[in-house]
């Protein structure tokens, strides 16, 4: 084998495999979907079965899944555009803050996201009560800003810290307004590091669970991530065709948003990491 | 909720509800019920015609119960028994269905709030929240006096004789036999009649590639199982005067077989076991032995799994101190002191608990009635020794188990808010995974644990609940 040709098959080599371990979950997860449940313990039928859509059929008659996800996909955006309004200029003012000041503010803002909602769902519960939001999706787009705020502002500020401020001096020789040179010059040059917190916090919004399970009760009302743990789980039956639709369903969408922005994503994640 | 806060039933209108007057409402509710329930077959949902029109219940009822291992439970009290009850007392009914092992965060979130359900159904008795509900004592003496006497089980496990207070209402309980399958352990030559067999027997299971499968992890069936087989060693964590007394040789012995068993015959696996893990690790075909409910048999025979007639039902192995078992789980109403239909909420408990055969029947057995007299163990072994699922009524040990064999946790004293605090801490699990892992030796980890049991115990003490 010639030297050229091993060179270019060497990415291969590492990439296939990785993307044969990285394919291999979404692959089991559309087997066992096309699995009957009886088909699912036994390990004669681990390749061989007989393909059926009941799991799936359970999943969107039997369920009120398609709520669900309706239901994560208004918090999800409605929690991202909270956090945008929040993070952006809060991220900006601290990157452009000099000295000590702005980076202990940073530093404090991200301590606020170690807190667990483990902790903090007890004193948060008084609070939905008293705002009368028990039981309503507003509890959950009230509460997940406190977590997807501080990391954003964290992500953020690194990221301003990247663009030289010279660039809006130079915008504001040129006429500009402050806030149109932020507007016009530094909020296009962030977007690596916006999309980043898109994703981010919609991701977030998406996989959480103690709050969900916590301010929630009633079926309809309940998020993705909440409702197929309680009414995919029967006590200690799994109903997992169905389980395993249910989490296909939104891993795809998402799989595609990170591929088709994975550059950016990584630009948004590195771009405060060499300042 | 409209229009149900002047309906409110604050402790001083406890007081006034008499107990005959309970008697005879709920009375009342009963015997409609039972007509009710003879047309059962004809479902129909409340439409609300009579909504508050001069009944002494009205408004909603909010219940937050777990989702029931056997599915068809739910199916009958959400769609028959609630909306015929709702019907009969123009009440409301919402349940709320959640996961067994959400039901403590929930519960927390709520006394937090001071607000949320009426009240929940929780699988342990929740005695640390005593003070958070209602002297449930008028329910069961309504219950007592249509049904007979509450168990010696759930008396021991919800009412406090410190405070002579009930927290809560046990309305079933379910026993927990050892289910094992015949086939592998007869390809062995062994039987698991006592703990001893189940060590001679371990190596050669696992051999065979069917390990045994007690869990050791901070879940309620490994905290079930462990605690019961300290029992069988003659290890408790508190004596009948509820005072601790974990620590001794027994427990020390009890510690160490357990890790004997798990070195010779099981895997990993049990340190990372969850509620579901039993019964999973049953159909995969590869556990040779669980302690668990009889769910862990009945969805093998509803899915018509290969091994499903090789599953034997026993009785919980024999130790050296005997065979002492516990509740597999305990489903206890508790209706807090916040809630805004009190008097529904008790009214419902009480017509459930004295009509409990129908709830029995609807959880294939699962569920045994805290009362007994609402379906005698002669009736359910009837109905057990009937079931036609191979071997041919195995199900008609259940009733020895649950009259000979079931305890509650903390016997041989009460569960108290001490019990409650170990148990839902799991320290018992803990104790012996730190040994059977090898981290500790079997005397060093029973002398930690029991400082930590010293501690719960005198706090909850202190507070004047034990």
């Amino acid at each position: 084998m010639s030297a050229r040709l091993r060179s270019s098959l060497f990415p291969y080599a590492i990439a296939v495999p990785f993307a044969i371990v990285l394919a291999f979950p979404f692959a089991w997860m559309v087997l066992t979907s096309l699995k009957r449940q009886d088909q699912i313990f036994d390990p004669a039928h681990m390749w061989r079965f007989t393909a059926t859509t009941e799991g799936w059929r359970f999943l969107f008659h039997d369920t009120q899944y398609l709520t669900w996800v309706k239901n994560t996909a208004i918090i999800g955006g409605l929690v991202v555009a909270i956090t945008l309004v929040l993070a952006l200029p809060a991220g900006y003012a601290l990157a452009r803050l000099s000295g000590r000041f702005g980076q202990s503010m940073g530093v404090a803002i991200f301590l606020t996201y170690l807190v667990p909602p483990t902790l903090l769902f007890l004193p948060l519960s008084r609070v939905i009560t008293k705002l009368g939001l028990q039981d309503s999706i507003w509890s959950l787009v009230l509460v997940y800003p406190s977590f997807t705020v501080p990391f954003s502002v964290w992500l953020l500020m690194g990221f301003f810290k990247t663009i030289p401020p010279e660039l809006e001096d130079a915008a504001l020789v040129d006429g500009c307004s402050r806030l149109k040179a932020i507007y016009r010059v530094v909020f296009p040059i962030s977007l690596p590091g916006i999309l980043t917190v898109v994703i981010f916090s919609f991701s977030l919004v998406v996989n959480e669970y103690i709050y969900a399970i916590t301010f929630i009760s009633r079926s309809a009302h309940r998020t993705v991530s909440a409702g197929v743990p309680t009414d995919l789980v029967r006590g200690d039956l799994y109903n997992w065709p169905s389980i395993m639709a249910s989490i296909l369903i939104p891993s795809i969408p998402l799989a595609l948003i990170y591929n088709a922005f994975l550059n950016r994503f990584i630009t948004g994640f590195t771009g405060g990491a060499f300042r | 909720m409209a229009g149900v806060d002047d309906e409110l039933v604050t402790p001083e209108e406890e007081d006034r509800l008499s107990r005959r007057e309970l008697l005879r409402k709920a009375g009342v509710g009963a015997v409609g019920l039972t007509a009710a329930g003879s047309a059962a077959s004809k479902a129909f949902a409340f439409a609300g015609p009579m909504r508050y029109k001069g009944r002494w219940l009205k408004g909603d009822l909010n219940i937050l119960q777990w989702v029931h291992f056997v599915p068809a439970y739910d199916d009958w009290f959400d769609n028959t028994y609630i909306k015929q009850w709702g019907q009969k007392n123009d009440v409301q009914v919402h349940v709320d269905h959640i996961n067994n092992t959400q039901i403590p965060a929930r519960a927390a979130a709520e006394v937090a709030a001071q607000s949320g359900h009426d009240m929940i159904e929780y699988l342990s008795p929740p005695a640390q929240y005593e003070r958070q509900v209602i002297d449930h004592a008028p329910i069961v003496q309504q219950i007592q006096s249509k049904v007979g006497k509450i168990s010696d089980l759930g008396r021991r496990s919800t009412y406090n004789p410190k405070t002579k207070k009930w927290f809560g209402v046990n309305h079933y309980y379910v026993p927990d036999p050892v289910v094992w399958r015949h086939d592998i352990w007869n390809g062995v030559g062994e039987s698991p009649a006592t703990w001893d067999h189940v060590r001679a027997a371990a190596p050669k299971l696992k051999a065979a590639g069917h390990p045994i499968g007690i869990g050791q992890s901070q879940e309620l069936d490994s905290n079930m199982a462990l605690i019961a087989f300290l029992m069988c060693f003659g290890g408790f964590i508190q004596n009948d005067h509820n005072r601790p007394t974990l620590k001794g040789k027994n427990t020390v012995q009890a510690v160490q077989f357990m890790a004997d068993i798990y070195k010779r015959g099981e895997e990993n696996d049990i340190f990372g076991w969850n509620p579901a893990s039993n019964n999973q690790y049953l159909y995969s075909g590869r556990g040779s032995l669980i302690l668990n409910a009889i769910s862990a048999t009945r969805t093998p025979e509803d899915q018509h799994l290969p091994f499903a007639d090789d599953l034997w039902i026993w009785p919980i192995p024999r130790g050296p101190h005997g065979r002492l078992g516990l509740e597999h789980v305990m489903g206890v109403y508790s209706i807090w002191k916040f809630a805004k239909n009190k008097a529904s909420a008790q009214k419902f408990v009480a017509d459930l608990c004295i009509n409990y055969k129908n709830a029995t029947m609807a959880s294939k057995l699962y569920n045994f009635p805290g009362f007994p007299g609402a379906m005698s163990f002669k009736q359910i072994h009837r109905v057990a020794a009937a079931d036609t699922h191979k071997p041919r009524g195995k199900y008609s040990i259940l009733t020895t188990i649950a009259e000979k064999y079931t305890h509650n946790v903390g016997y041989p004293g009460t569960t108290n808010a001490a019990i409650d605090e170990i148990f839902s801490t799991f320290l018992i699990p803990q104790m012996f995974a730190d040994v059977s892992q090898g981290k500790k030796s079997a005397a060093q980890s029973v002398a930690d644990t029991d400082k930590q049991v010293q501690k719960i115990f005198a706090k909850w003490r202190a507070a004047g609940l034990v």
